[in-house]
């Protein structure tokens, strides 16, 4: 199928008024438990509305619109945002598309092609159209995909990995249940937690290159109670060089103790987390007795500074779970000088956009994602509108608040450009920037810059109350006075009598959930009995499976253990294998055709009419089908030595005389036996001698299946009515027989002898002169007739060479149970002639001698 | 500089853990013992007098919680007729928990007419205990050696009409090391207690050798010598 055709497939899944602009196959879904292949991706366009929609195909590539169902459905709003990433190992090939919309997120992987431009463009049209609507479009139209993508989500999730682990167990199930398990118990998080206030000190300040010279009490060890959590930022820790360059620095221990040495004494802190990038530190304690519920504790550095890389800025941050309460501390330290607030808002961007805290088995987890999310550090916003030396005598004077309007940072907040989302607390205090070291006076120096407040603390997140927001002057030996803020946050705690009770109720809804979703099927019969099978004759009975579950079933024939193929050879199942979409219906054909192979299984009792098939639903349960017949036994597939030892049409034969005879077949001899040849053959080739010798095309024109089914039942029956059917019928049902026998008239043992002997006639006697007696009495016998029918080759219109190829392939035929070297047509050609030649000598030669030695 | 203290316990302190393990379970015995019932109140608490007639392995999953670990089952339940009876392996090789069924009126399917007398007359003289019996032996020879078989003695609602004796059962079970209940699907007796008295026996600790929730798959998937030869 081409794009084309493809298209239209997927069009055919929306209304006619929704248009797929573009779409892109082979798409993986990438989820932190498991990658879903098969996954379509389409823009849909609604008037002026667009949408992402991600769709799955239960066959690839989809035949039908049936085949697809809606998986993920983004709308493309001012909230929709895409990010594209090379993968790493295959940069070439592999691209990872990041979409989000309205809070959901996907990762999707797919093949790089020259349609992927196409696609991207699509998509980023439609993000600048619609980020250029005065107002914000509904998508009304979308809603009715909601349900539908919700059901098919979760259906596929639990069901579709699973296919096939009744017989070959795959490790999908579990990572999926468990990661399920986990969504729905954090929906239900309100069922089970209740919430304890803890007290959170979050303190920042930009050291400029100092060493911790005077106690940190005034900053750390403020407040009425000791605080249960401290983040402790520090910006400017060591401005040298090696520092930049090679990350390494004594500051680091120096400051780490210092705060450990001044944090309030009234309680025993451990640490959670230090991290450091070039000269930006976090620092994160907890009091003693909550560690032990604190996990998951990941950090991350960015740096934005020369080149958009380096760590003389950027961000470093530490997350981790406490309780059931995820949070996230961040410690930035933004581009400096005055005027560049844009670049500012764009490291916060980078670092919000940049920071990763990769855990195992799990998907990166970003800033946004957590619960709280505690903001500090030396943002370096600052005061340009206003005069520095008002600004000054407003601060001097306590009057803040004129100059906070004038703040860079108040402003870009305002217009949400930068910590969209976040709150800061009043600010009570006065500049914290620019003093010169050791005192409380401004920056003395010739810039004559407005001081400002660069050093801030920031909070996203439910249920944070600020105590306090406050800068500590008295610690002076920097440029900047260190600011400290005071939270009391609710953290989730668990009730584990209400866990384990919504747990289990979880648990009782995805099995549910699962048993409901696994495939049905409904099999109208499961016990087929053919009835009375005869040679050749094929025979078909047609089963119906429904599917009657909710979703597509796929189903196979599968081997019983130990089996080689999932039926006998003389059943044909098709197809044996097919995916049915819900409540549409299969119909699957099963036919019986005992041919030579399985008819001399069938005589020597080493096989009968009877099979059980094991039908498997993937992901689902096995529905055992009983395959039933009587095979009424024919003198095709007997051995000669058998033959000749019937007296009685082998109809008349009771089935375990004849399962005797074959099976001591080698041990007649002639003078015990009934005949000299076997009397089918005799029959058919004397009435081909009384009445079609002079039949034109004698042997090359084919009878009618219909007449060699009456002639076999004529043989096997014994009637006494004349041979029905015509000449070339008789001569068809010969050839048939004789390819029939178990083993071919000249055995296996002897056919190199004979290709070898092929050019020498005295050698080729020599061997038929030697082969068991009966073999070489029908091999003469048919010789013999075969002479006689070139006599009259004017008007049967035979040629010895035509013959002796015909026969030749039939007294040496091939061993179908020897697997034979893969054989150059070239190579078979050159068999088949020496069959040929070796079959010629007997048949333009006298060997009348033969037979008078008997 | 990044450290992660995601260390093994999925909750601090003890609170409930998500941790599920797989356990493959498969339910065996003489047709209408009433193997199909037994798993239709396990899964779903519901009975039906006239409960089908298996033709082939049904599959459900059913979920146990355990103090310390979740106990998922993948139950397939068998055929109980014996032209079935070659096809067993493919369903308990790779299982790690069997539950074998016999009826202690050992008439299995008596009072039951209809279309479920026509697949039931296949046995004039019921030996439904003995039959249980011959399975413990095959799972015993042919299973996974380290196979949690119990053994259910079902309808025992129908006590009255009792001709297997508990006491004699219990002593079979002993004998050989099966866990052993004496069930009723219709009263729901026991049926959640024997799923979970198996859940209870498998390993699941990795000290004790049956490994955590992978290391279950991972035997599965070790003796599972059909992959090989099925679904291919």
């Amino acid at each position: 199928m081409n794009h084309e055709e493809i298209l239209s497939v997927v069009q055919e899944k929306f209304l006619s008024s929704e248009l797929v602009t573009a779409f892109l196959c082979d798409a993986k879904v990438l989820r932190p438990d498991c990658i879903k292949k098969d996954r379509l991706l389409a823009i849909v366009e609604y008037g002026d509305e667009k949408a992402v929609f991600c769709l799955f195909t239960s066959c690839y590539p989809p035949k039908s619109f049936t085949d697809l169902s809606i998986e993920i459905v983004l709308p493309i709003d001012n909230s929709f945002k895409c990010e594209i990433d090379n993968k790493p190992s295959d940069p070439e090939a592999i691209l990872y598309l990041n979409l989000q919309s309205r809070n959901n997120k996907f990762k999707f992987e797919i093949q790089m092609t020259p349609r992927v431009d196409n696609f991207v463009d699509d998509l980023f049209r439609g993000i600048e159209a619609v980020n250029k609507l005065p107002t914000q479009p509904e998508f009304v139209w979308l809603k009715k995909y909601d349900g539908q993508k919700e059901d098919d989500f979760i259906a596929q999730t639990m069901v579709l990995p699973r296919s096939g682990m009744a017989h070959t167990q795959v490790s999908a199930p579990v990572a999926i249940r468990e990661s399920l398990i986990k969504r729905k118990m954090s929906d239900k998080e309100f069922d089970y937690t209740f919430t304890k206030r803890f007290t959170i000190f979050c303190g920042t300040w930009n050291v400029n290159d100092k060493s911790p010279v005077i106690p940190l009490k005034g900053w750390l060890c403020v407040d009425k109670e000791p605080p249960d959590i401290y983040a402790v930022g520090f910006q400017e820790l060591d401005l040298s060089k090696e520092t930049f360059l090679f990350d390494q620095t004594f500051r680091e221990d120096e400051w780490y103790n210092a705060v450990r040495t001044h944090v309030d004494p009234r309680s025993k802190y451990v640490k959670v987390e230090i991290v450091r990038l070039v000269g930006m530190m976090l620092i994160v304690l907890i009091k003693e007795k909550h560690m032990s519920h604190v996990r998951n504790v990941v950090c991350d550095t960015v740096g934005t500074g020369i080149m958009g890389k380096m760590g003389n800025k950027g961000g470093v941050s530490i997350r981790f779970d406490l309780h059931n309460t995820s949070i996230c501390f961040v410690n930035s330290h933004l581009a400096a000088h005055v005027e560049e607030y844009e670049r500012r808002n764009q490291d916060f961007r980078d670092i919000c956009s940049r920071t990763r805290f990769v855990q195992p088995n799990q998907l990166p987890k970003a800033i946004k994602d957590h619960d709280q999310v505690y903001w500090l550090g030396d943002l370096n916003y600052r005061i340009t509108e206003l005069d520095p030396l008002s600004v000054k005598r407003m601060v001097n004077e306590n009057n803040f608040g004129p100059v906070l309007e004038w703040d860079q940072l108040n402003q870009q907040h305002k217009i949400n450009n930068v910590f969209a989302g976040y709150t800061e607390g009043p600010i009570t205090f006065k500049p914290t920037y620019k003093y010169d070291p050791g005192t409380d006076n401004w920056d003395s120096s010739e810039k004559n810059r407005a001081p400002a407040w660069c050093d801030r603390i920031f909070w996203r997140g439910d249920n944070i109350t600020q105590l306090a927001y406050r800068s500590h002057p008295a610690l002076n030996i920097s440029d900047h006075k260190p600011v400290s803020a005071l939270f009391t946050s609710a953290i989730k705690i668990i009730d584990e009598e209400k866990y384990r009770k919504v747990y289990e109720e979880v648990i009782k809804q995805l099995d549910k959930m699962e048993n409901e979703l696994i495939p049905q099927v409904k099999v109208d019969i499961t016990e087929i009995d053919f009835g009375t099978v005869r040679y050749l004759e094929l025979q078909v009975r047609t089963i119906t499976i429904k599917n009657t579950g909710k979703l597509p079933v796929e189903f196979e024939f599968i081997k019983k253990l130990d089996e080689s193929s999932f039926c006998k050879d003389w059943l044909i199942v098709e197809p044996y294998k097919k995916c049915i979409c819900a409540d549409e219906s299969c119909e699957i054909q099963l036919k019986v055709l005992i041919n030579k192979t399985s008819a001399c299984k069938m005589n020597a009792g080493t096989d009968k009419l009877y099979d059980i098939l094991v039908l498997h639903l993937y992901g689902g349960k096995d529905i055992f089908i009983t395959v039933n017949g009587t095979y009424q036994r024919s003198c095709f597939g007997c051995s000669i030595e058998v033959l000749v030892n019937l007296n009685i049409p082998i109809r008349e034969v009771p089935v375990g005389k004849l399962v005797e005879l074959e099976s001591k077949r080698d041990q007649y001899i002639s003078n015990q036996s009934t005949y000299s040849i076997p009397k089918e053959i005799w029959f058919l080739v004397d009435h081909i001698y009384l009445h079609g010798l002079k039949e034109p095309n004698l042997f090359e024109q084919p009878g009618l299946h219909s007449e060699v089914l009456q002639i076999r039942d004529w043989l096997d029956s014994g009637s006494i009515d004349p041979i029905p059917g015509s000449i070339h019928s008789v001569a068809e049902a010969l050839l048939l027989l004789l390819e029939s026998t178990v083993d071919p008239i000249i055995p296996y043992n002897l056919h190199p002898v004979c290709l070898r002997a092929s050019t020498n006639y005295l050698q080729c006697k020599q061997i038929v002169m030697d082969l068991p007696e009966f073999r070489k009495n029908v091999f003469l016998y048919l010789c013999e007739f075969l002479q006689e029918a070139l006599q009259h080759n004017a008007e049967n219109g035979l040629d010895a060479k035509t013959l002796s190829t015909l026969f030749g392939a039939i007294f040496l035929r091939d061993n179908p149970n020897v697997v034979q070297e893969p054989q150059s047509r070239i190579n078979k050609q050159i068999i088949d002639k020496k069959k040929a030649q070796f079959v010629h000598h007997f048949l333009i030669n006298d060997h009348s001698d033969l037979i008078f030695t008997k | 500089m990044a450290t992660n203290r995601s260390g093994a316990s999925q909750r601090p302190n003890g609170a409930p853990q998500t941790k599920v393990c797989q356990f493959k379970l498969v339910l065996l015995g003489e047709s209408a013992v009433g193997k199909s019932s037994l798993v239709l109140r396990f899964v779903k608490g519901q009975f039906h007098e006239y409960q089908e007639s298996t033709i082939g392995a049904a599959f459900l999953t059913q979920t146990v919680c355990l103090d310390d670990t979740t106990v998922k089952f993948e139950i397939w339940d068998t055929a109980g007729q014996e032209r079935y009876h070659s096809l067993a392996p493919m369903y308990y090789r790779g299982a790690q928990a069997a539950i074998v069924v016999y009826d202690i009126t050992n008439q299995g399917g008596a009072g039951v007419c209809g279309m479920r007398a026509i697949f039931t007359i296949e046995l004039p003289t019921r030996d439904t205990f003995g039959r249980a019996k011959n399975w413990v032996k095959e799972l015993q020879r042919q299973a996974s050696p380290s196979i949690v078989i119990a053994l259910a003695g079902n309808k025992s609602d129908l006590a009255a009409k009792r001709m297997v004796e508990f006491d004699e059962a219990q002593a079979y079970a002993d004998e050989n090391g099966l866990l052993f209940m004496e069930t009723s699907a219709k009263t729901a007796m026991n049926v959640n207690d024997i799923f979970l008295a198996i859940a209870n026996k498998l390993p699941k600790s990795e000290g004790a050798g049956g490994g955590s929730a992978a290391g279950a798959r991972r035997l599965a998937d070790g003796e599972q010598p059909r992959s090989s030869t099925c679904c291919k």
